[in-house]
């Protein structure tokens, strides 16, 4: 246990979040790059109360889990309440991608990532796994373009028939209509109404619905969609928090998406769909005419990669330049002498 | 529980070889002969399942603990860490596992206190010895001997499907659940998978109640050898509590039973 937390070293910060703090480290063993999340201790209250539950949620998932396009749990450590998570090393996420104005996202770059999103997302609903936190800042790319599902903190195993679930998941942006209204009882849809969003961000480059309140998040998405009614959603208004709404008028999406082509919009129009039960899942959306269409997704080492993973690289080149240079003139030295 | 058994951590890592399991135990079993190593796990089985009910857990959350408890002394000797110890930390460590709400650890060193002050007395004199830390301290390190495995597949949902294709039977559900309850006292649960267990206990009750369901087991695509297996486990149990007076012996078991060196005194 103790030579474990020798095991990695420190190589810099990577970022900190609401309960963990997450480290580049080299595997000093295989020499490996790997991510440390080290769970935060929180308050003399949380320590009392072991290890710690987002954590341990991460943990008993990841253990059961493995597919190309799941984040691996490599390795856990520390000591007490005190819990480190080891993951494969990850360069950079699709918020990162989406924000970075040098990057040109083209129809086939976003096919790669929404195919590697519903590639991994089917795996998950296939063994009974909500994500329940779907957004771009958890989707993780690497430096070969391989997207992974990342942050299993909030994720749950479902299929319970009557099992009561928290409506409180999800980011807001990215949370579906009958989660706003209360929901508490949800399938895989949830999931899906999110990567609906994501697709949505990759063509505009900013989020669609960005509400400021939950309220507001509801009024931003019937402003596109109009108002539910019992007719294009049964049972709307049985959820405990539904109101009425001041009536919208639907928009057509081609005039959001001006860009994208028809097969895209056909994507979207089956994620994005106001009731849970309408909205087609993983495995029907990888059948989607869009995957089978040209442009074939971009293959992952020719995705683009953001400004700052593209500075550090260029940053190393010189000095491999120098020593191919020093190399070769020490060759040439060599051939010199030899004539 | 939800997902895929045949790709689960439950399938690939643990279900361990009676060979495997008699050679960890080489240790502990040459201080206690085999029956006697087998009662003390029935006793703590009991522990932990008596803890559950005083706590209102359901079913699932304490097979899991009692899962926990027999994965970590598979692979370790009693002495590693005190079972009266372990047991409640299982506990802990099942009910956020199985999204249990909580327990506050007040509550589970309460709990544990009366439990042994009123219902196992018989085995020990002394009150509850260990307090909070000590359970947080041993929750991270039956994690690590659990390889972090946590998601453990019980035979309470292949039973009801069972029963149900049987054509559902209240008393028959009624008397194999109990015997899958009863089956949480063996080795059963570290050597096969859940749904055989099932079967091995729906057999059973079938035996007990007189009903003729050969035809039944007959089409079952499972090896029914294994089934026989599961079956005498079982009775060997039934038959060991007919002689076995848990409460006039389990004393002298505890006190023979390998123990950790006490922590240096500074």
């Amino acid at each position: 246990m103790t030579n474990k937390l020798n095991k990695y070293e420190k190589i810099e910060f990577l970022g900190e979040g609401q309960f963990a703090t997450v480290y580049k480290a080299r595997d000093v063993d295989t020499d490996n790059i790997v991510a440390v999340k080290k769970i935060k201790l929180g308050s003399r209250q949380e320590a009392q109360d072991g290890i710690n539950r987002t954590a341990l949620r991460e943990i008993k998932l990841l253990q059961e889990l493995h597919h190309l396009n799941i984040i691996g749990l490599l390795d856990v450590f520390g000591h007490m309440s005190n819990v480190s998570l080891v993951f494969d090393f990850m360069d950079t996420d699709l918020e990162v991608i989406i924000k970075d104005n040098t990057i040109i996202l083209t129809t086939a770059n976003i096919k790669s990532y929404i195919l590697q999103t519903l590639q991994g997302l089917e795996y998950l609903h296939l063994n009974w796994i909500l994500h329940r936190d779907l957004k771009p800042n958890n989707l993780l790319v690497n430096a070969n373009g391989v997207l992974k599902v990342g942050d299993f903190g909030l994720a749950k195993l479902y299929g319970s028939p009557n099992r009561i679930n928290t409506h409180q998941v999800v980011t807001r942006w990215y949370r579906p209509p009958e989660l706003l209204f209360g929901a508490k009882q949800y399938g895989t849809c949830i999931d899906m109404w999110a990567v609906g969003c994501i697709l949505a961000e990759l063509l505009l480059r900013v989020p669609l619905f960005p509400g400021v309140s939950d309220l507001d998040q509801l009024t931003k998405i019937f402003g596109v969609f109009g108002n539910p009614t019992e007719e294009n959603w049964p049972g709307v208004r049985g959820l405990s928090d539904y109101v009425d709404f001041k009536p919208f008028t639907p928009i057509p999406l081609k005039s959001i998406f001006t860009a994208a082509g028809d097969d895209l919009l056909d994507l979207i129009e089956g994620l994005l769909v106001l009731s849970p039960i309408g909205r087609r899942n993983c495995t029907e959306s990888l059948k989607m005419a869009f995957f089978s269409n040209k442009p074939a997704p971009t293959a992952g080492p020719k995705l683009p990669l953001p400004q700052s993973l593209r500075k550090a690289r260029e940053a190393q080149k010189p000095t491999l330049k120098r020593k191919l240079l020093d190399k070769m003139e020490g060759d040439i030295l060599a051939k010199r002498l030899v004539f | 529980m939800a997902g895929n058994f045949w790709q689960s951590s439950h399938y690939q890592q643990w279900l361990l070889d009676k060979q495997d399991l008699i050679r960890e135990r080489q240790h502990d079993l040459a201080i206690l002969p085999e029956d006697e190593y087998q009662k003390i796990f029935i006793f703590f089985s009991s522990v932990i399942q008596t803890l559950g009910e005083q706590l209102k857990l359901r079913q699932q959350v304490i097979a899991t603990a009692t899962v926990y408890f027999k994965r970590f002394y598979a692979r370790n000797s009693l002495k590693c860490i005190d079972p009266l110890l372990l047991a409640p930390t299982c506990i802990f460590l099942a009910s956020k596992v199985e999204e249990f709400g909580v327990i506050s650890n007040t509550r589970l060193i309460t709990t544990c206190q009366t439990v042994i002050k009123n219902k196992f007395g018989y085995a020990y004199t002394q009150e509850f010895p260990y307090r909070t830390n000590h359970i947080l301290e041993c929750e991270f390190y039956l994690l690590e001997n659990l390889d972090c495995c946590l998601i453990v597949y019980q035979p309470y949902r292949p039973l009801l499907q069972l029963v149900q294709d049987m054509g559902h039977e209240e008393q028959l559900l009624t008397l194999a659940w109990r015997i899958v309850n009863d089956s949480l006292r063996t080795d059963l649960s570290l050597l096969y998978p859940p749904y055989q267990i099932a079967i091995g206990c729906l057999q059973i009750a079938c035996v007990i109640l007189q009903k003729d369901q050969k035809g039944w087991f007959a089409e079952l695509n499972v090896d029914i050898e294994k089934i026989q297996e599961i079956a005498r486990y079982i009775i060997n149990l039934f038959e060991l509590w007919k002689t076995y007076d848990e409460k006039k012996e389990i004393q002298g078991l505890l006190a023979k039973m390998p123990k950790p060196k006490p922590a240096p005194q500074r």
